[in-house]
């Protein structure tokens, strides 16, 4: 604050941080408290004892561990494939000319004009005459798919702001065109990239309805369980143990992407 | 990647990266015409064109079994009902937020602002099972009114109210988003002269800023609209089993009745109330990208 004068009190900012911080953080707390309670039971507004007792039977429960490395495995198989085959492509569109070029890069947006679980349902309608239902590679297909509008164009705009000069000063001084791709363009473009890498990850990770109307019963991720224990658990402490297991990838997300997400550039990237 | 690939860096040499820059992105853009363009084609034509013994021919048997089944149609309305009510609930809850955070520059905006984007990390399953917790039978809200002797309330879990709280809750970090993003274009010159010449707060945000944030207001309703239209986790977790919203609806029809051309026709209905919508979103995005 440069000035001196006293500002008045910001009722209004006080009155949202007070709504909000009820709304949004608290059901969050309460399931975080429920994690570590041993025995709440109502009408006590605190639980009655706190200890680690579920975490040990959460974590017990084979389960759970057949459910966390499926997550883990989908996750990576899509996000290693969709690297392979978008950031090639990300540099052909921000690098080369060839025709319909553009066309072909907004045709990433195909998906997005139409109401996302009816496309699946489209989807799995082509995937039952190939046997793909209940298949490990028909969610990895239906999830890559969710993965290439962000793998494709937040790349391109990563290699569309590599300074051009610097590329061309080291190919005048005779470096080979590989050397200057290791050398400059990608150093450049790398953090962006890493962001849309894990952006695809977590996006992976969190991909409910594909895997649940593909893959149930036999391809059971993390979030697939959490509605089944939802559902069907009456032990609550079971759910929210998961919750805070499920929880770790979207924080490390938040942890990096909050610059990101708090700029102008993405909310311009949904049309805003 | 060849060296030749990296050779043809700059699109002044046309003619060396034709054919191989069609290749480079040959993959992906062949998986969105298997994976999105065609399952839309072969959805419509599979539901108009019948198989019989006498050979495919033209029927829109199908969509009229839709429109006049008592129970698909109740569902069709719970659908418009929830997305309807959400875009309203939405559009009052972001649009002060977003106004409160475009002219405020304390460091309580910045808490507002942290708190309205933390949603978008937060899984809507752990949502869910959050507002069970909350809101659900004998959930915190329970609690503390029982602490203070009031009544329970009655709670909104399993009826058509939770998805929408739940959707809004899931919703707000990037309605807030796009209509701070469309409020950076407003001017506070604009503002200020309208100001100078006596216009109160009302009549500036009428007159001066709705105008100008119309747009951005369009496409933040497109995009929930397209989101809650066909929501599959909350509707499922947090809604009433009957009357059930368009997602949970297809999942059943397609995996428990296995009637995928029942569940494909549905599909083709939410296609149909959504193309404004979409086609909208779509056209708004791409004008603020070029490749």
């Amino acid at each position: 604050m440069s000035t001196l004068v006293r500002r008045r009190t910001d009722w209004t900012g006080i009155t949202f941080a007070v709504v909000l911080t009820l709304v949004i953080v608290l059901p969050l707390l309460v399931v975080g408290t429920w994690a570590f309670t041993n025995v709440w039971r109502y009408p006590s507004l605190i639980p009655q004892e706190f200890g680690l007792r579920f975490w040990n039977q959460t974590l017990a429960r084979a389960d759970v561990w057949s459910s966390i490395s499926m997550s883990l495995t989908l996750a990576v198989t899509v996000t290693v494939l969709s690297a392979v085959i978008c950031l090639p492509a990300a540099y052909a569109f921000a690098r080369m000319e060839f025709p319909g070029r553009s066309i072909l890069f907004f045709s990433f947006l195909a998906g997005h004009a139409f109401p996302k679980f009816g496309l699946l349902v489209a989807i799995a309608g082509i995937f039952l005459q190939l046997n793909l239902i209940g298949t490990f590679w028909g969610v990895v297909l239906i999830q890559l798919v969710g993965t290439l509008l962000f793998m494709i164009w937040i790349p391109v705009a990563a290699f569309q702001a590599v300074d051009r000069r610097m590329e061309e000063a080291a190919r005048d001084v005779g470096a080979t065109p590989m050397r200057v791709f290791w050398s400059i363009t990608l150093p450049q473009a790398g953090p962006t990239i890493a962001a849309a890498i894990l952006l695809s990850f977590v996006g992976t990770f969190y991909e409910t309805e594909g895997a649940w109307l593909i893959g149930a019963p036999q391809v059971r991720t993390l979030p697939v369980l959490m509605i089944s224990f939802i559902n069907n658990q009456p032990v609550i402490q079971y759910g929210a143990v998961l919750s805070v297991l499920l929880w770790v990838p979207s924080f490390i997300a938040l942890m990096f992407a909050r610059k990101v997400v708090n700029s102008g550039s993405f909310a311009r990237g949904f049309g805003g | 990647m060849t060296t030749d690939t990296a050779g043809s860096v700059s699109p002044v040499q046309p003619h060396r990266g034709r054919p191989i820059g069609l290749l480079l992105v040959a993959v992906p853009v062949l998986m969105v015409v298997w994976l999105i363009i065609w399952p839309i084609i072969s959805a419509v034509i599979t539901t108009l064109w019948v198989k019989t013994p006498e050979g495919d021919i033209f029927s829109i048997e199908t969509y009229r079994f839709f429109f006049s089944d008592g129970y698909s149609l109740s569902n069709l309305g719970m659908t418009l009902w929830t997305t309807g009510v959400c875009a309203i609930l939405l559009l009052v809850v972001c649009l002060p937020i977003a106004l409160y955070l475009r002219f405020a520059d304390s460091r309580i905006a910045a808490y507002v602002q942290g708190l309205a984007i933390f949603p978008m990390f937060v899984p809507s399953i752990i949502l869910s099972f959050a507002f069970i917790r909350v809101l659900g039978p004998n959930g915190t809200v329970d609690l503390v009114l029982n602490a203070v002797g009031m009544p329970k309330i009655r709670s909104p879990y399993l009826t058509p109210w939770g998805p929408v709280i739940g959707l809004v809750w899931d919703n707000i970090p990037l309605t807030v988003l796009i209509l701070l993003s469309g409020l950076g274009s407003v001017s506070n010159q604009a503002i200020e002269a309208a100001r100078d010449v006596g216009a109160g707060k009302i009549a500036v945000l009428w007159h001066i800023i709705l105008p100008r944030i119309s747009n951005s207001i369009l496409v933040a309703i497109s995009f929930a609209v397209l989101g809650i239209f066909s929501a599959f986790t909350l509707p499922y977790v947090l809604g009433p089993a009957a009357p059930e919203m368009m997602g949970p609806f297809m999942q059943r029809t397609f995996r428990e009745l296995f009637e995928p051309q029942t569940a494909i026709t549905q599909a083709v209905v939410t296609f149909a109330f959504c193309i404004v919508f979409g086609l909208f979103y779509v056209y708004s995005v791409a004008k603020n990208r070029a490749p």
